[in-house]
């Protein structure tokens, strides 16, 4: 519904209106071109050239990303965050285009917050969850042209649900896939899923029971595996003392894992 | 009739006396600005009286509540629209009231042919020092005051809005002498109960006309708190997250008193 009846544009706008519907009607967010039947032929490449993944733990959830940007072969930049922060208990971490994927970011992260502050209560996770894939339901006019895939995976904790840690991967239209224990996107994730799906089965401990450090060395080590076969990741730039970008989700909130903390973990069970 | 300018001025002093009259029975709202942070309360037993409105930004309003979830709903579009095009750095107390809401509410008032806005506003911005805190209170004819805009005035770290000038006069000259931007966070929500009961006192035609003396507001603050329950909110100061906003419950409140 992308407008209310005139009569009730004025008073009622916020009852029923989610933010991405305000921002079209004030002219600040375009949404992608539909699709028409001459595209219908078209072969989608999905280019998203990076590498992120997630797990439960222990202490809630961990998401991982490397760090490096690319523009076809060159490496563009090499400290890009793509693990990002939504609200106090929620993170989307980005595979794709990035001028696409951070205004996603912008967008569900105000939608969040006008929907509690016009509403008055918080938006439920199945609404967060389904706010994103709305998001890139709407954008995959412009996947269909060649520009601007994204495909995240969500993270977020609530303490009054049962599991709290929930966990989240979606593809470019916008479905939403549930997991239960990890999940991993971008052209190195191949590699990243093999690593955890091992680690969850066959390693020491499985990865719901692994502590802080556990779950960084386990983090580590997959996102290097995956910049081992995959020039569009990152990993560890052991030179640059550049590492991947953690964040960790639990019932005290996001907790952003200091540098040296990283560095710590990667100098005794990794490099 | 309206079309002689002088049945204009009085379709607008009769509108004024409506209103007045319409807003008269609301329970008054102190907004506190103290080292932490800034303190929004009021007592009451009905409906919500405080909302977040952005980042920085609180209000607190008396009246209508179909015409405050309009004035809300249009607060917050404006903050959240300019926020996400700009930054929540962008969004300005100042701007928000002056440019948007006064404008609107001047126009709903003096069309006498439309229905006026029957509510009272009062928001607060908190700063990243008590110096930077800013109060403002806009009125049902787009009025606007705050708490030190111009240069020469002493800046004042804190705001009232009550149903009657003078009950919002005497609430004023309370806590010009009770309370200070120093003032601890248990002092300030002493001194906003207190400051709170003496709006309330002086509301109604019997209402205080001079300020009570401290024994009489303390009785009546008892008695009020036995029956209504207190609604109270922050905007933390350094909370470390861009979001400063937090309600309080009714027992977080009681219990940082005493009970």
């Amino acid at each position: 519904m992308d407008r209310l009846p005139a009569a009730f544009d004025q008073s009622f706008s916020g009852a029923s209106e989610d933010f991405p519907a305000l921002l079209r009607r004030k002219g600040l967010f375009q949404r992608a071109p539909d699709l028409n039947a001459s595209d219908g032929g078209r072969s989608f490449v999905p280019t998203e050239s990076t590498t992120i993944l997630a797990f439960k733990f222990s202490g809630g959830v961990l998401v991982a990303g490397d760090r490096r940007a690319t523009a076809g072969t060159t490496v563009v930049y090499d400290r890009a965050d793509k693990v990002l922060e939504i609200d106090r208990h929620s993170i989307m971490a980005i595979a794709g285009v990035p001028a696409t994927a951070w205004e996603m970011a912008r967008v569900l992260e105000h939608s969040f917050q006008y929907f509690r502050r016009t509403q008055l209560q918080e938006m439920s996770v199945d609404g967060k969850v389904r706010a994103l894939s709305k998001l890139l339901r709407d954008n995959f006019g412009f996947v269909m042209q060649g520009v601007g895939v994204v495909v995240p995976i969500f993270a977020t904790y609530d303490s009054s649900a049962k599991p709290a840690a929930r966990l989240y991967f979606y593809d470019a239209m916008g479905a939403q896939f549930e997991v239960t224990d990890y999940a991993a996107t971008g052209s190195g994730s191949p590699a990243v899923r093999g690593i955890l799906y091992y680690e969850n089965n066959w390693g020491d401990k499985p990865l719901q029971k692994l502590n802080e450090d556990e779950a960084i060395t386990v983090a580590l080590r997959a996102l290097d595996t995956a910049a081992e076969g995959d020039t569009s990741t990152g990993g560890v730039d052991r030179g640059g003392k550049i590492f991947p970008l953690i964040k960790t989700v639990s019932r005290e909130g996001i907790t952003t894992l200091p540098e040296e903390k990283i560095a710590q973990v990667f100098k005794r069970s990794v490099a | 009739m309206i079309e002689e300018p002088y049945r204009w001025v009085e379709a607008i002093a009769n509108r004024r006396e409506y209103i007045e009259t319409q807003l008269a029975a609301g329970s008054p709202i102190v907004a506190l600005g103290y080292g932490g942070g800034i303190l929004f309360l009021t007592v009451g037993r009905a409906r919500q009286k405080l909302f977040e409105i952005y980042d920085r930004i609180a209000m607190g309003a008396i009246g209508h509540p179909g015409d405050i979830e309009r004035l809300r709903m249009i607060a917050i579009e404006l903050a959240s629209t300019e926020g996400f095009t700009r930054s929540a750095a962008d969004v300005s107390l100042r701007r928000l009231a002056h440019y948007s809401l006064s404008p609107v509410l001047k126009s709903a008032f003096e069309q006498v042919y439309g229905a006026p806005f029957l509510a009272r506003l009062l928001f607060a911005e908190v700063g990243s020092q008590p110096e930077e805190d800013s109060f403002l209170r806009v009125d049902y004819d787009g009025a606007i005051a705050t708490n030190g805009a111009a240069v020469s005035q002493t800046r004042q770290h804190f705001a009232v809005l009550s149903a009657t000038k003078p009950s919002a006069e005497l609430m004023e000259s309370f806590l010009k002498k009770e309370h200070s931007a120093s003032a601890t966070f248990p002092d300030t929500i002493k001194a906003a109960i207190d400051a709170w009961s003496v709006g309330h006192m002086a509301l109604g035609e019997d209402g205080a006309k001079e300020l009570p003396n401290s024994a009489a507001i303390s009785k009546h603050r008892q008695e009020q708190l036995a029956a209504s329950g207190i609604e109270a909110a922050v905007l933390e100061r350094n909370s470390g997250t861009a979001i400063r906003y937090r309600a309080l419950s009714d027992e977080e409140v009681r219990s940082s008193i005493g009970g």
